[in-house]
């Protein structure tokens, strides 16, 4: 019950806010239509520009579901699959959730094509002669907390990698995925509740 | 304790945050945009069809490509036509056939193209995919088709039998056509089948899909399935993982023939039964419940997900769309505008088309 009672809390705190947020949001949504609309037309910075605004958006995405060293090259691979759609986006002010549902089926295609890999031992293998460096540990420290975010539920997986990663304000990630703000607020709240829990447990097993 | 510092950076900040932050700070993406290549136009207007150059330079395409096809003619067979828009078939196991062709061990490709029907008998699998589309697993006793006049691949028809469809295309573009009900992709991986009364089970396994006949439409996200009948269309979505005894209310529910006893005693369980999760069935229930039966729904509704600003019980009871929507996008499962922008008049269910 108290779960209950806290998100109540959450979804009125939210509704508070939502109007703030809406009205950011259409401000985005406008200059982001004015981009498309330019990118339709040919320009590629204005595509460019598009890149700079929801990279870090894809990123965050892509980052709760593919191994890390394989992100940037499909951050990329999003892009470049959006471009030659551009005509097909019917709500140019969509651009943002239409784009994170590319990058959610472009990570689903990516572990149709590729078996599974363990990415600590991938990327921060034991180089030859010697263990990791100590320059590496703050670098393994991240990937293991993001494994422990990556084993939370979906919802807040995505929301907490864009907020804690991507550095996000959670009307951003609004306003950027489509999602509302009532429903990202929440997820921020749960999500972070968990991953307290998780990384107490981590802690403690080590001790 | 608000989570302002979490929500928006404001407020008094927590040092667990920060510390997350400065830490996984250092994934953050900080690549620069590539060389993008040059962007596609929109199809040309119809004018340029008018233009002497463009009609002179169409005859002459129109005769090489007579010529080409007659030169082809005469040659060997391709094992594989790949420039054929079509969807490439592959066979997984036994002997699936596209049209009039068996694919075997020595010869196991084809394409599905325009028209043509797929069938699995009950020792056969196949898996077709479209680069700019997906990929589709086709399970054994399965009839698919590419419905003709549909030359952007986007629509199938599953006729009969099971498929498991993996969908990268943008949310909204590609449907599925069933006997009873049209699946709109919304970004996922989802389970179709249809049985041989034209009725069936679709089944998410990420992202969410739409299912809907005529103004009768179902969301089925992640974990959830929802059953469709013929003439009927999808029925009211559930959690796969709700108890017996909840899902059997709902298949009651579903069940339009029941007596009012029946419908009665079904609600009660439903009600009494749902967790928070299962906000999604009794927001369907909402718009399938009679007029009767609908307060009971709003305020157990209600109790789970309180409705957002801007919602009103009266709204709801007189089924107000828009309040609707809203309602549904705070149960978070997904933001409806992504199907109501791209919504289409997409055809309810075409499988004798």
């Amino acid at each position: 019950m108290a779960s209950t009672v806290g998100d109540r809390v959450e979804l009125f705190a939210a509704s508070l806010e939502h109007r703030a947020v809406t009205d950011a949001a259409a401000s985005d949504a406008i200059n982001d239509s004015r981009l498309v609309e330019a990118a339709r037309r040919g320009d590629r910075s204005a595509f460019g520009r598009l890149y700079d605004r929801y990279a870090r958006m894809v990123h965050g995405i892509l980052l709760a579901r593919v191994p890390l060293p394989d992100v940037d090259d499909l951050v990329q691979d999003v892009f470049l699959l959006a471009l030659p759609r551009l005509h097909s986006l019917r709500d140019i002010t969509r651009f943002g959730a239409w784009l994170a549902a590319i990058a959610r089926n472009r990570a689903n295609d990516y572990h149709r094509q590729h078996v599974e890999q363990v990415e600590l031992s991938d990327e921060f293998s034991a180089e030859p002669g010697g263990g990791p460096s100590k320059s590496d540990a703050p670098q393994m420290e991240a990937a293991a907390i993001l494994e422990v975010i990556r084993s939370l539920p979906e919802a807040y997986r995505e929301t907490l990698l864009l907020r804690l990663v991507e550095g996000m304000t959670g009307p951003e990630i609004a306003a950027r995925t489509g999602l509302t703000p009532g429903s990202v607020r929440v997820n921020l709240h749960r999500g972070m509740q968990q991953l307290r829990e998780k990384l107490a447990s981590r802690e403690k097993a080590k001790m | 304790m608000r989570d302002d510092y979490l929500w928006d950076g404001s407020g008094e900040p927590d040092p667990e945050i920060q510390k997350l932050e400065g830490v996984l700070g250092r994934l953050r993406h900080d690549r620069p945009a590539p060389a993008f290549p040059e962007i596609p136009m929109a199809k040309p207007s119809r004018r340029l069809w008018q233009m002497p150059a463009f009609q002179f330079a169409a005859a002459a395409a129109c005769v090489l490509a007579i010529a080409a096809g007659v030169f082809m003619s005469h040659q060997p067979k391709p094992e594989r036509v790949s420039l054929v828009a079509g969807w490439n078939v592959t066979r997984v196991t036994g002997v699936p056939r596209v049209g009039t062709q068996n694919l075997t061990a020595q010869h196991d490709k084809s394409i599905l193209i325009n028209g043509q029907v797929l069938e699995t008998d009950a020792k056969s699998q196949a898996s077709i995919r479209a680069e700019q589309i997906g990929e589709i697993d086709v399970e054994p006793n399965t009839i698919v088709r590419l419905p003709r006049g549909n030359s952007g691949l986007t629509r199938l028809a599953l006729d009969r039998g099971t498929i498991h469809a993996s969908i990268w295309a943008p949310a909204g573009e590609f449907v599925v056509n069933t006997p009873s009900a049209v699946a709109v992709d919304l970004g996922c991986t989802y389970t179709l089948h249809v049985d041989d009364s034209g009725g069936g089970t679709l089944q998410t396994t990420f992202g969410w899909v739409g299912f809907k006949l005529g103004n009768r439409e179902a969301f089925i996200p992640a974990g959830a399935a929802c059953h469709t009948k013929k003439n009927t269309g999808p029925g009211i979505p559930y959690f796969e993982d709700a108890s017996e005894d909840f899902r059997s209310a709902i298949a009651r529910l579903d069940n339009e023939g029941g007596t009012g006893q029946d419908r009665d005693a079904a609600l009660q369980i439903v009600l009494a039964k749902s967790r928070k999760p299962d906000s999604l069935t009794l927001w369907h229930l909402l718009s399938r419940a009679p007029e009767s039966d609908r307060t009971r729904v709003y305020n157990r509704l209600a109790q789970l997900v309180p409705p957002p600003a801007g919602v009103t019980r009266e709204g709801i009871m007189r089924l107000d769309q828009n309040m609707l929507d809203l309602w549904w996008n705070q149960l978070g499962f997904g933001d409806v505008g992504l199907w109501r922008h791209w919504e289409r008049t997409w055809t309810d269910h075409s499988a004798s088309q």
